[in-house]
């Protein structure tokens, strides 16, 4: 609005003091005229809302009324009319010398790890860690909200992860997206990544048993390295000031890496699902909030259980503003095969179908009310249509099939399976990366 | 009864004190750590990416007076924004009756630009009031 030449007013909960300003400053406005008023305002009665505009800024102590109609109507100084390019420090490219252990604590006690132990990223180690890529140190890799970073920095973050320099091109394909884990919102994200092709079993991936759990070194570090690239490539995840989860996320952690187990499924692999060839080595990319166990089946004493009930049972239980993302054992696979489901795509149909709710229950969720609710307002479908119709009608949870997505993982101790409550963002190519 | 057969029976597993073959393979991974002696003093290389510069912009002219002006209320989308924005348009109604109000709900989630809801506040608009957190 100030750039069209609409004198504006945010008016902001107390709790985004921080990054109201470190926005306003970052987007060319530092001196910007913002006003705050209390923290939350939801679930407020008219009443205490009255009552909150007609008292003070809680940051400035001033009138709130006051506070908006003097920052709308007082002269600009020097200072709000200032424009051009203005340089910001890149911050220093070493630290040091000094011990590992003294290392150690500067990098922990200056955010740039998950306050686990670290490998210390020494120019040794950092130029082992480069082996892994035939890709020159200072070359480009990708954006995140505005930083850039390059080949070094990526294995800088991947030394500190305690990466092998085999995993390096699986790091390097994911910052090349500028998908960095730890986004921020209110509602703590999580992440998760698919990784198909044969460079699972030469990283000695482990799809088998325990397949989400630390039994891999490449496993557990290439998802540690995602959060720690979070942190270090782009604005960071500084709690309150550029992260904001709520409660946080455990998958944060380590961002559930999932090596598909291509040789035991039937199924088509996922990234050939998405256009890439067999022989390809392909990382794909999930945001979203949770993964949760799916409590075996329908039809106890059946000679066949009905996994497909069981995941229709639980899809209605995620939130729409994410879709699904089903993690099957081979075992499970296997049932669900013997059920008629030989391929993703005809559970991924049945399970659209047949998975839906009332209008009403839609529309009801707060989360579908702040995410879905204003594209339907500009007219994005189906979300206008399923904003229209009669609160007792059916719809499906989500706009398509194809947005309830399958990959196979497990070790066939026992035929389970677990559903995410997540997002297919994109997959990329690791080879470009080798 | 071998050792392996009698950990079965008391329902324990033989790979609590034998590393099970995941554990084994992420071994044969040697660290690149490489670390020194306590003595020795390294050099760390910085993980941050690199900021971008940041482009300034002059703020708009402001208003030389607020009355008989049309302000425009923007809900961006958070929870409670309308209803707080309710309260502000009834207290321009009490204090500011010669100010116009227009309460709109902004298209799209919350960084999203809405073009038409802009257009309409340069030409029928003279300042905004933005609510924004929850």
């Amino acid at each position: 609005m100030e750039k069209m030449g609409i004198p504006s007013v945010p008016l902001v909960t107390r709790a985004y003091e921080d990054l109201a300003k470190s926005t306003a400053a970052e987007r060319g406005m530092p001196t910007l005229r913002i006003v705050f008023t209390v923290h939350p305002i939801w679930g407020k009665t008219p009443e205490e809302l009255w009552a909150a505009v007609n008292g003070p800024d809680p940051i400035t102590g001033k009138p709130m009324m006051k506070e908006i109609m003097d920052d709308l109507t007082a002269p600009l100084s020097a200072e709000d009319q200032k424009s051009g390019l203005l340089p910001v420090p890149a911050g220093p490219e070493t630290f040091g010398p000094d011990s590992l252990d003294n290392l150690q604590s500067y990098f922990m006690n200056n955010a740039m790890t998950d306050y686990m132990p670290i490998i210390v990223p020494t120019e040794a180690t950092v130029a082992a860690m480069l082996k892994g890529t035939s890709h020159q140190p200072d070359e480009l890799v990708g954006k995140a909200g505005g930083y850039k970073y390059n080949v070094k920095q990526v294995a800088v973050n991947a030394v500190m992860a305690g990466c092998d320099p085999s995993y390096l091109p699986v790091l390097l394909a994911i910052a090349s997206t500028g998908d960095l884990a730890l986004g921020t919102s209110t509602t703590s994200f999580g992440y998760s990544m698919i990784i198909n092709g044969p460079i699972r079993d030469k990283l000695s991936m482990n799809y088998g048993i325990g397949a989400l759990s630390p039994f891999a070194q490449s496993n557990a570090t290439i998802g540690r390295a995602w959060t720690l690239m979070g942190k270090n490539l782009g604005v960071g995840a500084i709690p309150g000031q550029t992260y904001w989860g709520g409660q946080g996320n455990t998958l944060n952690y380590n961002n559930a890496v999932v090596a598909e187990d291509e040789k035991n499924s039937p199924w088509t692999p996922f990234h050939v699902q998405k256009g890439f060839k067999p022989e390809e080595n392909v990382v794909s990319i999930f945001n979203g909030w949770d993964i949760r166990q799916g409590h075996g089946a329908k039809g106890a004493g059946a000679v066949l259980p009905k996994f497909d009930e069981q995941i229709s049972s639980m899809l209605p239980t995620l939130t729409r503003m994410f879709n699904a993302l089903v993690i099957c054992d081979p075992l499970t696979v296997k049932a669900l095969v013997e059920q008629g489901y030989d391929t993703k795509e005809k559970l991924q149909d049945w399970l659209w179908k047949n998975t839906t709710v009332s209008a009403k229950e839609y529309r009801d969720s707060f989360l579908a009310h702040v995410w879905l609710y204003p594209r339907a307002l500009r007219g994005e479908e189906p979300y206008a249509t399923w904003y229209k119709v009669p609160e007792d009608m059916q719809i499906p949870c989500w706009p398509k099939a194809s947005d309830i997505e399958f990959v196979v993982a497990g070790g066939q101790t026992n035929t389970f399976f677990q559903v995410g409550n997540m997002n297919y963002v994109r997959s990329v190519s690791i080879d470009k990366w080798v | 009864m071998n050792r392996r057969q009698l950990l079965s029976l008391l329902g324990v597993s033989p790979a609590i004190l034998a590393a099970s073959p995941a554990e084994a393979r992420e071994k044969k991974h040697k660290n690149v750590a490489g670390n020194g002696g306590d003595d020795a003093k390294f050099m760390a290389l910085s993980p941050k990416g690199t900021p971008p510069p940041v482009q300034r912009f002059s703020m708009a002219p402001r208003l030389s007076a607020i009355q008989g002006k049309t302000i425009y209320l923007v809900d961006t989308g958070f929870l409670g924004a309308d209803q707080l924005l309710q309260q502000v348009a009834a207290w321009f109604q009490k204090n500011q009756p010669d100010v116009k109000t227009v309460l709109r709900k902004k298209a799209g989630t919350y960084p999203e630009e809405d073009p038409k809801l802009w257009a309409e506040i340069k030409a029928n608009g003279n300042a905004t009031i933005m609510a924004i957190g929850h």
